[in-house]
């Protein structure tokens, strides 16, 4: 952490100044048993999740309950899922320049709802297809970082849905639109 | 003021370093003070936690704790940035209505991920005292060197409340830190932050704790032996340290008074004694006798897993009365730095 503080003396009828104060805080967790079967999966080019063996709804990343039956998972749930499927969601943001935004240009983020067995990928990058394009329907494919590139540094404990490292996004697969109406419990 | 009973409690061990993510493990705990009140899950009608974001490092994580807890169908629920012990606070007020019998508070938090001498000053002052990174120990430390001029404490007296909490804790299969050690061997180590040496300092610490609360009706059809919270009470100090007595808690003393712990003999005491030389303040500040037992458990000097360590000592105190035969009992939770805020409550048997 550091501070800079205005040397001179100040002035009581001066206006009020601003002060920069910048800091950075350090964390690290070490990835848990179950998120680590999920980041060796991605190295090895396959996307794992579990698949509660209630109601069957896929979560992926794995998390090692389903928070909606109150069941804990294990790795007898495991399922290899899909590396394709559809845009059930999607956020335009629009980079507003605050301290630390690299991103200039407007940029999409989808939820991808993948193909048998399902599960939900959140906050993901859509490759050669302009904003204004991305629609909810669409069908994508993961693009993956070549095997030897891969890296998992960037995925933690509690990031939603992220692959990055692995997956470098998700292109249009030239297929007919898949109609939403379908899907519409399945938006994030 | 209705009474609430403590129906029900959990906690998981003090890890160094949990190698399960905070969601991962609250989830046996939650599933096991429910177990233990004997209810069932969609009994309960009000569910609050306490957690910090900035001890994760990620806004919104509390959100994340929820899904330990069986959020569907949408339940009624609330969140403190706070120990877990003002979720207990707020769950308590909440049952005070009448409409509802039954809630689930918990407190949950991993430490381990930050630099807790980083985190913790932000807590202060922006101005003032952030800038200068006073952490817990420098504050404490602070405090502990009032006392000692005053001749309210002694360095050897420390080192007797360190050994004994250790030895306290080698019965606590849930403590982190334990052992028998001999209060000579303690104060030949070198100091940390004078007066402090490393021992007089809580351990880091993950962990949760869960508690579940009933009105009175409710308890006596579910719980055999149900613990009544007498009264509770929590008061807070002035925010700048500087215009502070150090060598009192003037805060405590008053939760204490309006808790009623001066009504009946206590028999036993959980205290929120994160530095070994609280022990003493909270002692003077609460009137206890000599002969109270102070921190069966170990207290925090053994197991501090911060936003739970204060919930802890109402689940401790319960265990005391519910388990071991105590009758009257307090339970103590603190917040913020040297003492800043105090909760104090009276638990009782039948």
């Amino acid at each position: 952490m550091s501070a800079s503080l205005p040397d001179e003396t100040i002035d009581p009828n001066a206006p009020v100044a601003n002060m920069d104060y910048f800091m950075a805080l350090e964390f690290k967790e070490a990835i848990c048993p179950v998120v680590q079967r999920y980041t060796d999966g991605l190295l090895a080019g396959k996307i794992i999740g579990h698949r509660c063996p209630q109601c069957g709804l896929v979560y992926v990343p794995p998390r090692g309950y389903c928070p909606i039956d109150v069941l804990e998972t294990t790795e007898e749930d495991e399922v290899e899922l899909a590396d394709r499927g559809i845009v059930t969601n999607y956020t335009v943001v629009t980079p507003v320049q605050y301290y630390g935004q690299e991103a200039t240009e407007p940029f999409a983020k989808v939820s991808v709802l993948l193909d048998e067995p399902g599960g939900m990928l959140s906050l993901q990058d859509v490759l050669e297809v302009p904003v204004e394009q991305v629609r909810i329907g669409m069908r994508l494919e993961a693009v993956w970082v070549p095997e030897s590139d891969r890296t998992v540094e960037e995925i933690g404990n509690r990031s939603w849905g992220s692959a990055d490292g692995c997956i470098l996004g998700w292109r249009a697969t030239g297929e007919p639109d898949v109609s939403p109406d379908q899907f519409n419990d399945r938006v994030f | 003021m209705a009474d609430i009973a403590i129906i029900g409690y959990s906690q998981s061990p003090s890890w160094r370093e949990a190698e399960l993510t905070e969601p991962q493990f609250l989830f046996p705990v939650i599933s096991e003070a429910i177990d233990h009140a004997k209810i069932e899950r969609r009994e309960i009608g009000f569910t609050c936690a306490g957690s910090c974001d900035y001890l994760s490092g990620q806004t919104f994580a509390f959100v994340m704790n929820l899904e330990a807890v069986g959020a569907w169908p949408p339940i009624s629920e609330s969140h403190v940035e706070m120990d877990g012990a003002w979720a207990l606070y707020e769950a308590w007020v909440r049952l005070q209505a009448g409409d509802i019998d039954t809630a689930l508070v918990f407190g949950s938090g991993k430490s381990s991920p930050g630099n807790l001498s980083e985190i913790y000053p932000l807590q202060l002052d922006p101005y003032t005292l952030t800038p200068l990174g006073v952490d817990p120990a420098s504050m404490a430390a602070l405090q502990a060197r009032a006392l000692i001029d005053a001749g309210l404490v002694t360095e050897r007296e420390m080192a007797q409340v360190v050994a004994r909490n250790r030895r306290d804790a080698m019965n606590n299969p849930r403590a982190q830190v334990s052992g028998d050690f001999d209060e000579d061997a303690l104060l030949a180590e070198p100091y940390l932050t004078a007066p402090l040496r490393k021992h007089d300092l809580p351990p880091i610490s993950d962990g949760a704790c869960a508690v579940i609360l009933a009105t009175a009706d409710k308890a006596r059809a579910v719980c055999e032996r149900p613990v009544w919270i007498r009264g509770i009470d929590h008061r807070i100090e002035v925010h700048q340290p500087g215009m502070r007595d150090l060598t009192v808690s003037s805060s405590t003393q008053i939760a204490g008074k309006n808790a009623g712990v001066g009504n009946a003999p206590v028999d036993v005491a959980e205290l929120c004694v994160s530095f070994s030389h609280e022990e003493s303040v909270l002692r003077r500040a609460l009137g206890l006798a000599e002969n109270v037992k102070v921190n069966p458990s170990g207290g925090p000097l053994s197991a501090n897993p911060l936003m739970a360590v204060g919930i802890s000592r109402f689940a401790e105190a319960a265990r005391q009365i519910a388990e071991q035969g105590a009758h009257r009992a307090i339970a103590h939770a603190s917040s913020g730095q040297a003492l800043q805020q105090n909760m104090v409550a009276v638990l009782e048997g039948d």
